[in-house]
């Protein structure tokens, strides 16, 4: 090659490399921008996308406040226990794991087939399924020494929700059990890894199903803590980074009082009744029973199939509350409320008198209502009336009611709606009008159905909770506390839930004369209890009848079938003159009243009483 | 004989750059191998041995491969063919070929064997080059371009095509020859996408162009790549301390993606570092190409340099997400002695033209 043309080619190839060098220049500056971009401008998201993979929250169960009565004795607690843990997701072949573990831990046929079903069906849900609990200190000491050959079960300490009193207080205090939806509470925590909960209870995560369980939940559950753990891409857990502990329910303080409670229960024993308790100083409900009743531990924590069907089937039907949600005609325990009425609205006054036959006929249309008692009791007056329970009085005084004004009246007295704050599902009863009739019956309203209504009959229905909370008015004149279970300071104050202008001081002390009559006087249809007590009561029976006879020989029929038996119906409040308890019980199908349910009002007061 | 040997042929610039260099990728992959000393020891072997080849490889006068660039081809094809026959078979491809108990990825030898033959072709031709003279050293380029894309290797094919493209174009080939193929190729775009690639293949490119479509699965490296470039901000998280790396969020931590390990636990700062180191060899390179003895050594450096600077940025551009990830290691970096002594062998060879002058002109 010439000098000229080598000179050429080495020109050509310098601005050849040039501009190779050039493109290569500019990709590397193009990836330097790239790099620019992701490290400086998009850095905060970059920096969140790298903590996103690597941390993984999980919550730490919180241990639930403790329940107590108003003498600071514990009525639910948590109790540690030390179970054997398994992790479901380890275990390949649950029958070979447990013919491992067999001779280790002592399982009967029955744990071995619940521990089965529920691997089947939690075993996706929770990291954790308890395969026994409360573990013998010899049990422990078997496992540590072959733990090495488990390594998908381990021993640690669990909580169990238990109560002293699992029985008598199932209705108040409620149950919880296991739940899906906690991750409702902590949104920030995805659903996915509340499977990996770190958690206190042998049940898992839990929460409140029925009575102050449910109802003070958010009180009681504190809050869950959080552990940040560091994972790897495998979602392996490396190591634990930080930890938010979890903050422990707040302690719930009640009104209840276990021995009036346990009272109840005892004097009602085993049959279908409710009684309510209530404290006239502060509203506070001291006793809220039910019967029959269930075992909330067992409920809590974890019953077999088969007794829980056993109670589902119950023809007495024992998670029905009865105390809240039992719907009783009032019977005689509505005449002071007809008599507030009458004297209200100047349909009576306490000097009216009426003559008794024994009955009492319905001018429009010639029906007959007959009293309890054949003959009538003679010439009687409001106070006479509500003394010897004469029912011709109070249909009378119905009679001249107009239907509307008396259902609103009856419901300012509590009837037909909710009056506890605090109660779990509690009902409303009915109050009944003349549209309710309509819509529900397509029939018009009748005389006759108010004059039904005057001996709390007929469709007037209320629940045992309404008829003490009626109690603790007519106790208190008017002017008392809404039925609370639970102590609430802004509620000391008492308030003023009746009165009226024409309703007088006067017009209470003699109610309370009259009402103190029933039981204190010779008269007094409820006076077979007079005698069980060393202070005054004032009160009012009822029997309320389920079928409307026309004579005693027909009910004689009649009660031949338990069911349609009378119920037996109480109100009473007490020590005397100046109350400070009031208290209703209703007993299904107990008949007469004073004699059934009185004894078991009597036997709540004075365990209230003697404290 | 006696001025032979005390003569070493040396170029202290790449010398110490790249003693700098690898030894930062030891440094580096310490780190992404999650603290595995016998990588790191194992690759100091691979590193030791690729300084003494650069340096034996850099003594003899140039003239010897040229001399030798034929054999050296057909060498490089023998090696392929026992690959293809005999060697084993990992993750799906052939690429490897055992010399008593080392591996080697015989396509490496083709990235130095190709540019080496085109310009001892090319270097004596007259300009512009002729139409058979390029019809002959392309069909040289797709030749070596299939075998190795048939092992499927995709990334070292492509490497070896642009090895023999640039000292085709660095010859002389005329522009409209270029504009041509350019039209050429990309009429062909549907050919190449619907027969030549593997799906693996298809699906990495479609990844590239919809990055979110599918996080945990096909986007998934190149996702985890940019969250590890990018939360190491400005300063990086520091050695060891990097989240994606050591938690094996990112993959081919070793290989591959191992700068993105260094721009998580080294930030922008480190990049910075890395990429000014690069970026004076390159400059060194295009310096000593530029004052090459003769056309056959500007050629040969300058396909060379061209080629380790396209390796450099394949592999950057895929792992910051410009370009669609396809199997590339880091220069020098990237664990692997196959590609680490063929580096070594390179730059042997361009300190060997650049230090020896010419003593008779042609």
């Amino acid at each position: 090659m010439i000098f000229e043309e080598r000179q050429i080619e080495k020109n050509n190839f310098s601005s050849r490399a040039i501009i190779l060098f050039v493109i290569i220049m500019l990709s590397l500056l193009a990836v330097l921008i790239q790099v620019f971009t992701l490290q400086i401008s998009g850095y905060n998201d970059y920096q969140i996308a790298a903590l996103k993979n690597k941390n993984y929250t999980v919550p730490v169960q919180a241990l639930r406040g403790e329940i107590f009565d108003r003498n600071g004795k514990v009525l639910i607690k948590n109790e540690p226990t030390f179970d054997l843990i398994t992790q479901p997701n380890l275990i390949d072949d649950i029958d070979s794991f447990l013919d491992e573990i067999q001779p280790v831990i002592f399982l009967s046929e029955s744990d071995k087939f619940q521990y089965k079903k529920l691997h089947k069906e939690k075993a996706f849900a929770n990291k954790e399924l308890v395969l026994k609990k409360d573990l013998s200190k010899k049990e422990i000491a078997r496992f540590n020494v072959r733990s090495f050959n488990f390594k998908n079960a381990f021993i640690a300490k669990r909580y169990r929700r238990i109560s002293e009193y699992p029985n008598i207080f199932s209705h108040v205090l409620g149950y919880t059990s296991r739940t899906e939806d906690a991750y409702k509470s902590m949104p920030e925590i995805p659903r996915s890894h509340w499977r990996d909960a770190e958690l206190v209870y042998a049940q898992g995560l839990i929460t409140g199903r029925t009575g102050l369980e449910e109802i003070y939940e958010d009180h009681l559950s504190g809050i869950h803590g959080e552990r940040v753990y560091e994972i790897n891409a495998r979602g392996k857990l490396v190591q634990s980074l930080s930890l938010i502990k979890p903050s422990k329910g707040s302690d719930l303080y009640t009104n209840l009082d276990i021995e009036a409670q346990k009272s109840a229960a005892k004097f009602l024993g085993d049959r279908r009744g409710a009684v309510v308790a209530i404290d006239l100083d502060s509203g506070g409900i001291n006793v809220l029973y039910s019967s029959p009743t269930y075992s909330i531990n067992q409920l809590s924590n974890g019953m077999n199939e088969d007794d829980f069907q056993i109670l589902i089937n119950d023809a007495d039907k024992p998670f029905f509350n009865r105390a809240l949600q039992g719907r009783y005609p009032p019977a005689s325990t509505i005449k002071p409320a007809i008599g507030m009425y009458g004297l209200s609205n100047n349909i009576v006054d306490w000097d009216f008198e009426m003559k008794d036959p024994g009955f009492f006929t319905l001018p429009e249309t010639g029906r007959v209502f007959r009293g309890w008692r054949k003959g009538g009791h003679g010439k009687v007056n409001l106070q006479k009336a509500f003394l010897v329970s004469s029912n011709t009085y109070f249909f009378s005084l119905a009679y001249q009611a107009d239907i509307e004004e008396l259902s609103n009246h009856l419901k300012s007295l509590g009837f037909g709606q909710k009056v506890c704050l605090d109660c779990f599902d509690e009902d409303q009863a009915l109050v009944p009008t003349p549209e309710w009739k309509y819509s529900i019956m397509n029939v018009g309203w009748v005389k006759g159905d108010t004059v039904n209504i005057g001996v709390g009959q007929g469709y007037l229905l209320v629940t045992p909770m309404q008829l003490a909370n009626y109690a603790s008015l007519l106790a208190k004149k008017g002017i008392f506390n809404k039925p609370a279970i639970v102590t609430q300071d802004k509620l000391k104050k008492p308030l003023k839930i009746w009165q009226d202008s024409r309703f007088n001081d006067s017009d209470w002390n003699k109610m309370h004369q009259a009402l103190l009559g029933v039981i204190e006087s010779d008269y007094g249809t409820a006076r077979s209890i007079r005698d069980l007590k060393e202070f005054e009561v004032a009160g009012k029976s009822g029997t309320a009848e389920l079928v409307s006879l026309d004579s005693k020989e027909a009910y004689q029929e009649v009660r031949t079938s338990e069911l349609l038996r009378d119920h037996s119906i109480i109100i009473v409040f007490g020590p005397m003159p100046n109350p400070k308890y009031a208290v209703s019980v209703v007993i299904e199908n107990g008949e007469s009243g004073g004699a059934v349910a009185g004894p078991v009002a009597i036997e709540v007061l004075k365990s209230l009483i003697n404290e | 004989m006696n001025k032979h040997f005390q003569k070493i042929y040396f170029d202290p610039y790449l010398f110490f750059s790249l003693l700098l260099l690898s030894g930062l990728g030891l440094f580096f992959l310490f780190s992404a191998s999650n603290a595995d000393f016998s990588i790191v020891l194992k690759q100091f072997v691979y590193v030791v041995a690729g300084f003494i080849i650069m340096i034996l490889i850099s003594q003899p006068d140039p003239d010897i491969f040229r001399r030798t660039s034929g054999l050296f081809l057909i060498f490089s094809f023998l090696l392929l063919g026992i690959t293809y026959l005999f060697g084993p078979e990992i993750n799906g491809a052939q690429r490897w070929v055992r010399i008593g108990p080392f591996s080697f990825q015989s396509s490496e030898l083709l990235k130095l064997a190709v540019p080496i033959f085109l310009a001892n072709f090319l270097f004596n031709k007259k300009l512009p080059i002729q139409r058979n003279e390029i019809f002959l050293s392309l069909l040289i380029i797709f030749f070596c371009f299939f075998i190795v894309f048939r092992q499927p290797d995709l990334g070292t094919a492509l490497i070896i095509a642009f090895s023999g493209l640039f000292v085709l174009f660095l010859s002389g080939l005329s522009w409209t020859f270029m504009g041509g193929s350019l039209v050429l190729l990309i009429l062909s775009s549907p050919f190449i996408w619907n027969i030549l690639l593997q799906p693996f293949q298809r699906q990495r490119i479609a990844t590239f162009f919809n990055q979110d479509s599918d996080p945990f699965g096909a986007s998934w490296n190149i996702i985890q790549s940019k969250v590890a470039i990018g939360s190491g901000g400005l300063f990086g998280k520091g050695f060891g301390e990097g989240s994606q790396t050591q938690l094996n969020f990112l993959p081919e931590t070793e290989t591959d993606f191992i700068f993105s390990v260094i721009g998580e636990e080294f930030g922008f700062l480190g990049v910075l570092l890395l990429l000014s180191i690069y970026l004076f060899i390159l400059l060194r390179c295009f310096y000593l190409a530029l004052n090459a003895r003769d056309r056959f050594c500007r050629l040969v450096i300058g396909g060379l340099t061209l080629t380790f600077a396209a390796n450099l940025i394949i592999n950057l551009c895929m792992v910051v997400g410009l370009l669609p990830v396809v199997g590339m290691p880091l220069p020098f970096i990237s664990k692997g002695g196959s590609s680490l002594i063929s580096l070594f062998f390179a730059f042997g060879i361009i300190i060997s033209m650049s230090t020896h002058k010419k003593f008779l002109p042609q």
